[in-house]
């Protein structure tokens, strides 16, 4: 029960700093904003398919950054902007990812000052894996 | 000679890049040397096949070939910082001409990470009985990101059995792609080509 405490204490303080890691690298989220690593994105081709597939989706902010997209090539992560108004089904974006020939290993959505993490299973199946709810978020 | 260069040419142009794209993807296809023309357009109708046509123009022969081109990606292993794929290529269509029958078969497997690319194909030509090896060793000096033009430096090797006999032939490649564009340039003296490739 202490290590319980412990890990929702210390999850705690990672999401009042708004930040998520993904491969060893603390990328800052804001509310209404996803973060996904993404498997296999090793070229700016890859990274096009994927911008172009949450262009066609009804759920993405492109007042965020390039019409709500922005790809970290090198760190293997995408963020998005997500419209505020939505309520994003994380198996939609996934479905996105898929669909671009790549795979999800982590998704972090922070909505409605809620941080939640999910990760794939070994059958590829998304599974909540930690969530908190954020008080002190500088949006 | 010259049906031997048709076939290099083929070759080239389809191996400069994932011959599957993402979900309804398009993509176009543009080679272009003294000898030759030749356009693609190919839409992936899911993210493991992509279905499309050709034209291809060989300028001294006079010869035109209509074809329909057939690519599936039969498995693809998405790793951290890495990616290999393992595709079944096929094409048929007619030489405008004569409505001769001409078919491919083929196997492309690669990986490739930020840094580094492998890349072997072996394909099958009806309309020359050619069996055609191609490999690929490909280099990136540096890495960049979504937006900036990123370089890769490749050593292409192609054998060819036909006819029972073998043929050899090497080619420096450079390659250059920013965002959805792709330029390959390559030559070895004696041969040189052109490609461009898009996605939309």
């Amino acid at each position: 029960m202490k290590n319980l405490f412990l890990i929702f204490f210390l999850l705690s303080l990672g999401f009042s700093q708004s930040k998520v890691s993904i491969q060893d690298k603390e990328v800052e989220i804001n509310e209404n904003e996803a973060v996904l690593e993404v498997l296999g994105m090793v070229c700016s081709m890859c990274a096009f398919g994927i911008g172009e597939g949450f262009a066609k989706t009804d759920f993405i902010d492109k007042s965020k950054f390039t019409d709500g997209v922005s790809v970290d090539i090198d760190a293997q992560y995408v963020q998005l902007g997500l419209l505020e108004s939505t309520n994003v089904n994380p198996e939609k974006i996934v479905q996105v990812i898929e669909d671009a020939g790549y795979n999800v290993n982590l998704l972090f959505i922070l909505q409605n000052e809620k941080l939640t993490k999910f990760s794939t299973d070994k059958l590829g199946i998304l599974q909540p894996i930690a969530y908190n709810l954020i008080s002190d978020i500088d949006n | 000679m010259l049906r031997k260069f048709f076939v290099a040419i083929i070759l080239f142009s389809s191996i400069s890049a994932h011959p599957v794209i993402f979900k309804n993807g398009k993509v176009i296809w543009l080679t272009q040397n003294p000898s030759f023309n030749d356009i693609r357009f190919g839409v992936s109708k899911t993210s493991n096949w992509l279905i499309g046509g050709r034209f291809l123009e060989d300028r001294k022969s006079n010869e035109t070939f209509a074809l329909v081109n057939n690519n599936y990606l039969a498995k693809r292993w998405n790793n951290r910082n890495s990616q290999a794929n393992l595709y079944l290529l096929s094409s048929v269509g007619l030489n405008t001409k004569n409505s001769k029958s001409m078919g491919t078969v083929g196997i492309h497997g690669d990986w490739e990470d930020r840094r580094f690319m492998v890349m072997q194909m072996l394909e099958y030509y009806s309309h020359s009985s050619a069996l055609v090896s191609n490999t690929r060793l490909a280099y990136s000096p540096y890495t960049v990101d979504y937006s900036k033009t990123s370089t890769w430096l490749i050593a292409h090797y192609r054998i060819e059995y036909s006819d029972n006999k073998y043929s050899y032939m090497f080619f420096p490649v450079v390659r250059l792609f920013k965002k959805n564009y792709l330029v390959e340039i390559g030559s070895n003296g004696d041969n040189a080509f052109l490609s461009f490739m898009t996605h939309f």
